[in-house]
């Protein structure tokens, strides 16, 4: 039997054993490195077949196309590509390439690799349906040099050219090597010309890309990028705090609360940027309640949109009236959001035909009930507070508006058949878009205008800005349709709300621009 | 079969802790079913404009809209003059004080009125989904442990399947299929939960069959489920009894936790799960929001477990030799 | 015996079967399909991503029209050749998905049932041995309330209070390693792990004690009565030899059994509490994959535990055909 001395001591030295190991680090940190926070995992990272913004997000330092959009203009501007020839009837696009770019392999780029990539977009075996349908009006690709190509499209379309320019391009030789496309390796190990170039995927924890040495254009001073995958919020926070994060997106209760310190002003810069987003609640107009679009201005004007965004998005964001990115120029800023006024839209509602013809508290008209669901997805946490101050708000004018909160899954499947009555949700727009796809009304059965919006005139100007290569009668035209969005109400707008971005002051040259921030123009201090 | 019961109640007694959480379960229950008169933003009478009404406020349809604490006339409040839903941007995530007694959440609702109401969901989910899945685990055990042979094997293997399914993957794959709601979230744990009261049901059933006076009923002539549910399942309930407490426990955990992962009931129907998931956001600062509701479920699970526990020590005859 | 014994490995197949034919279907029927998330993420949508075009194209190329009996029929054929898949979300194959959480669902898993039974049962027998006293009923109550605590609520105490630095900084705010972590040595890493498992184990494992030391309890009291402990008694063994040695022995066959019907247990990784400390172990895989209905994940992580839960309640009832010769007799008839 051990003596209880002998015990005594084994146990000191075990305790010894394991607070010597308890040192704490601090990790040695390389000032050229950037820590950047990502809130989840990216599936992989092939720009033909990923949907994540995220990817999308770190495929931009990595992989280039044809064309880029200059960060403060928002113009296109060459990228691979020296310069471009439009035929005369727009339907013929011919791009130059620069020569003597180079894959971060070492092999050069050429209009091999255009070539391939289009033809992976449109095989069948490729599971890239989004960018399928985005494609569906580029007929061919043709390469007339290895250093020129040229599309054709099927018909006259004012984003013919962008469209053209940003096709995703992935390297011929590494990916045409008889392997399934979908599975091959190099989804995780992508292979490109920009100014970074991918080094390890530490599977749950980070992404890690370095300097292009072979890339063309000016080096950046930044030689290392790190994302680090933390799902979290609380625990990012206290990382950026602690110094082991250098970017960080914010959510809003952190921006105002958690990050005023004097120790966090002098060290973190706060940024707050617009991107194209908005907010809304659509409203089904097959739904015999919501037809009459007096309704539905009617209960647009019941919905207090700026106390709630003061309240429960702490200010951060501002009211829209349309279809457009609120700094979009195609946003028509002469129109006034309708006021939050309840006495006149139970007026309205009253002139529809609702009143509480039975006394139960609930307006009906025809003996039907102003009864409906409102349908949210249960990861947005601004949806489900949003739909109980609504419930609340209509239930004091009568209407009585129960909440389906459905996972994701169920909640796109639910959109997709059309089965709600009303549903909150937000678009993720483009720099440049047509409202084709949200607003014509050929998309209500199987495309994404899944509120039944169909308006003869709306139709008539999507078809025709289509073809309209002049910027500003295109302007005209989708003002005057902004305009019939705002009369007929098909959703009711809520916010744009802003990127709330902190980022380390050990870095210089950090702008923001219209575009949001690009790490490669920043310098560290010395 | 009366005389037992009293001799099982008078055991019961002797344990004072058992008693306590008989209590504690007792209390519960009246204010789930009192919540609407202790909780409520509509007064107990009302004398507006010379009439009297009386007694409950949310009957009369004329009023429908109003904010009662702005009309004039002599009003008499419940104790807490807030409804569950009722909310206040300006009274966003405030600590306990005079106006609201246990704080507010983010969205300006009184913590209070939320908690007295969520007695009903933890309430309303254990006691039904225990009561689905005890009939469903006697009449299955009982046709198992009765019969035996074929029907044994055949009900035997489908225990052991429904039992291999990780019950929260379970949950989680019929809540999508059947969307999520209070009545679904019963449905599916009481689908889920029988295999445990099944098993039981089947073995007691083995023990009694070869009873003498089962025998002597079966010599009588008289039918099967005469003997099942009149002989046999009264003998084997009190082990049934035990695990339909402690199953009321973990129901209303399960409900809290599916609560707290966002799968629970849908808004804006109050769940102490649902509270405390709401609660992590404000963490750092909100404590009243992270400790009342997990002290609530708390306390009532352990109330339930010590009603199990003593309603198991009073039923062994061990025990008391 | 052994006409017992093969009786129920055959039938094990056809539950098998049952098991995750019923999984595929209900994952088949439930609305939604991994198409779904293609289309956006939390609460957005890319303008213009949700076509019915797209969705029925992106449907044929993961497999998902064709009829439930036939995608069954493809996946059962695939995974008795032991080929998983590979993971709709990622591509990667299912094995290495499960291959990176399995083992640290497994080594807290494993962590906790150790601990537990390190301290259930001395408490159980310290309290067989004290029965009835004062220290029995604080131990019993004790344990009993400990019991009772929502394991979420004590996650998110420990975290708000323990970690972090806004009260205490004992304990790190979650995942697995430090970022320091690479440049530790062997032993430090192993600490570096540990440190950050002591939160979710104790979350994990506190609940468990009452359930143990009260088995202990009354098994050892039961055997403590028995007839051949008080022959050793009276033979004049010391108190100690008499516990130990006689009474613990005997009820370590109960004790044993009760393991093996933890056996499924251990790969079953408990979602809550991974998701509040941040672990990525097979508790998050099932649970992602639930929901962004990753089909290939979910078949896979069924089918070894199903697989394993038979073979649990298979062994532990051989265990108790060994120890009840009742039983083998009956089966015999």
């Amino acid at each position: 039997m051990i003596t209880s001395h002998k015990r005594l001591y084994y146990i000191i030295l075990l305790l010894s054993i394991i607070l010597s190991s308890c040192t704490r680090f601090e990790s040695v940190r390389d000032p050229y490195t950037l820590y950047i926070h990502i809130s989840a995992e990216p599936g992989h990272l092939n720009p033909i077949t990923s949907n994540e913004a995220i990817a999308s997000s770190i495929n931009a330092y990595i992989y280039e196309t044809l064309l880029d959009r200059d960060y403060d203009t928002l113009e296109l501007k060459p990228q691979l590509a020296t310069k471009w020839e439009i035929s005369s009837d727009k339907l013929h696009y011919r791009f130059y390439l620069k020569k003597n770019i180079y894959w971060s392999d070492g092999k050069p780029f050429t209009a091999d690799d255009i070539i391939y990539s289009f033809n992976v977009i449109k095989d069948p075996k490729v599971a890239n349906a989004p960018l399928k349908v985005y494609y569906i009006d580029v007929k061919s690709v043709k390469k007339i040099t290895p250093y020129i190509v040229e599309f054709t499209y099927a018909r006259p379309y004012f984003l013919a050219l962008e469209i053209c320019g940003s096709i995703p391009i992935v390297p011929k030789h590494i990916f045409d090597d008889g392997t399934d496309f979908n599975t091959h390796k190099n989804n995780r190990f992508p292979v490109g010309t920009g100014p970074y170039k991918f080094v390890t995927w530490n599977t749950g924890k980070t992404i890690e890309l370095v300097v292009n040495d072979r890339y063309w254009g000016p080096k950046p001073d930044i030689k290392r990028i790190v994302y680090k995958i933390i799902p979290e919020p609380n625990v990012a926070l206290q990382m950026l705090k602690k110094g082991e994060l250098d970017v960080m997106a914010l959510r809003p209760i952190q921006w105002v609360r958690q990050t005023n310190s004097k120790h966090f002003q002098e060290s973190f810069y706060k940024f707050m940027y617009y991107q194209p987003y908005y907010n809304y609640i659509g409203w089904n107009a097959r739904n015999p309640l919501f037809k009459d679009k007096n309704v539905r201005k009617a209960l647009t004007m019941l919905i207090n949109r700026q106390a709630i965004l003061d309240s429960l998005l702490f200010g951060l964001g501002t009211v829209v009236t349309g279809p457009f990115y609120i700094h979009d120029k195609y946003y028509n800023h002469d129109i006034q959001p309708l006021p939050y006024n309840p006495v006149k839209a139970k007026e309205i509602l009253h002139r529809a035909g609702f009143s509480d013809s039975n006394g139960d508290g609930i307006l009906d008209k025809n003996g039907v009930a102003f009864k409906f669901t409102l349908t949210i997805a249960s990861a947005s946490k601004f949806a489900e507070r949003l739909a109980t101050i609504l419930k609340e708000d209509f239930a004091k004018v009568g209407i009585q508006m129960d909440i389906n909160r459905y996972e994701w899954a169920v909640f796109v499947n639910k959109v997709d058949k059309r089965d709600f009555d009303a549903v909150t949700l937000g678009w993720s727009l483009s720099w440049e878009g047509d409202p084709y796809q949200l607003w014509h009304s050929s998309q209500v059965k199987a495309g994404s205008n899944f509120c039944y919006f169909v308006n003869a005139e709306a139709d008539e100007i999507i078809e025709k800005a289509r073809k309209e290569f002049d910027v500003d009668k295109r302007i005209a035209m989708y003002r005057r349709f902004h305009e019939i969005i705002h009369d007929e109400q098909p959703y009711t707008f809520l916010y744009c709300t802003p990127a709330l971005v902190a980022v380390s002051k050990r870095f210089d040259n950090v702008i923001v621009h219209k575009r949001g921030l690009n790490y490669t123009e920043w310098k560290v201090k010395q | 079969m009366k005389g037992y019961w009293s001799i099982v109640w008078k055991r019961f007694k002797q344990n004072k802790l058992a008693v306590v959480g008989l209590c504690i379960v007792i209390f519960l229950f009246m204010i789930a079913i009192c919540a609407p008169l202790i909780a409520n933003n509509k007064p107990y009478i009302l004398i507006y404009k010379n009439k009297l009404y009386f007694p409950i406020l949310f009957e009369y349809n004329e009023f429908s809209g109003f904010d009662f604490k702005k009309i004039e006339g002599f009003k008499i409040f419940p104790p807490i003059p807030y409804s569950y839903s009722e909310y206040d941007l300006n009274a966003v995530v405030l600590p306990p004080s005079a106006k609201h007694i246990l704080g507010t959440d983010e969205q300006g609702r009184d913590l209070a009125a939320r908690m007295l109401y969520g007695t009903r969901v933890s309430i309303f989910v254990g006691f039904v989904a225990v009561f689905i899945y005890v009939t469903i685990g006697i009449i299955i055990g009982a046709l198992a442990g009765f019969y035996g042979g074929w029907v044994d094997i055949i009900i035997s293997r489908i225990i052991e399947i429904v039992m291999c399914f990780p019950t929260f993957f379970l949950i989680l794959t019929i809540l999508a299929l059947w969307g999520q709601s209070l009545l679904n979230v019963m449905i599916v744990i009481g689908i889920t939960g029988w295999t445990g009261i099944a098993r039981i049901v089947r073995g007691e059933f083995f023990k009694l069959r070869e009873q003498d006076f089962v025998m002597a009923s079966k010599a009588l002539g008289a039918r099967d489920y005469w003997i099942i549910f009149k002989h046999i399942l009264p003998n084997a309930m009190a082990p049934v009894m035990v695990s339909a407490t402690f199953g009321i426990a973990s129901t209303i955990l399960i409900e809290s936790s599916l609560s707290f992962l966002g799968f629970g009931v849908q808004p804006p129907t109050p769940s102490w799960g649902d509270i405390l998931s709401q609660s992590r956001d404000f963490i750092d600062f909100a404590w009243w929001l992270t400790l009342i509701p997990g002290f609530a479920i708390f306390i009532t699970i352990t109330s339930y477990n010590l009603v199990g526990e003593g309603l198991q020590d009073a039923l062994d005859p061990k025990q008391y030799r | 015996m052994k006409y017992y014994i093969l009786k129920r490995i055959l039938i094990i197949v056809p539950t098998f079967i049952g098991i995750t034919f019923i999984t595929y279907l209900m994952i088949r029927l439930a609305p939604g399909d991994y198409t779904s998330l293609r289309a956006g993420v939390e609460g957005e949508l890319k303008a213009g991503s949700l076509s019915k075009e797209i969705f029925e194209q992106e449907k044929k190329l993961y497999g998902l029209d064709k009829p439930v009996i036939v995608g069954y029929a493809d996946w059962f054929y695939k995974t008795v050749k032991l080929d998983f898949g590979s993971s709709r979300k990622d591509g990667r194959k299912v094995i290495s998905h499960i291959a990176d959480a399995l083992p640290i669902t497994l080594a807290l898993n494993i962590l906790s049932i150790i601990i537990v039974y390190i301290i259930s049962i001395p408490l159980g027998i310290y309290s067989s041995i004290k029965k009835d006293t004062l220290q029995d009923r604080i131990i019993s109550l004790t344990l009993f309330l400990l019991y009772s605590l929502p394991s979420f609520w004590v996650a998110l105490l420990l975290l708000k209070y323990l970690s972090g630095g806004d009260y205490l900084n004992l304990f790190p705010l979650g995942g697995l390693y430090s970022d320091w972590f690479d440049q530790l040595n062997l032993f430090q890493k192993g600490m570096d792990i540990l440190w950050h498992l002591i939160l979710p184990v104790v979350t994990l494992t506190y609940g468990g004690f009452a359930f143990l030391s009260r088995y202990t309890r009354a098994t050892m009291l039961d055997v403590i009565n028995q007839q051949y402990i008080i022959t050793a008694r009276a033979k004049g063994l010391s108190e100690k030899k008499v516990l130990f040695v006689h009474a613990f022995r005997n009820s370590l066959i109960p004790l044993l059994t009760l393991m093996a019907t933890m056996l499924p247990g251990l790969l079953g990784g408990s979602v809550i509490v991974e998701s509040i400390f941040s672990i990525p172990g097979m508790g998050m895989l099932a649970f992602e994959s639930i929901l962004s209905r990753d089909i290939p994940i979910i078949m896979a992580i069924t089918s070894i535990s199903a697989f394993l839960t038979l073979i649990g309640i298979f062994l532990a009832d051989i265990m108790y055909a060994i120890a009840d010769p009742r039983i083998r007799l009956e089966a015999k008839q």
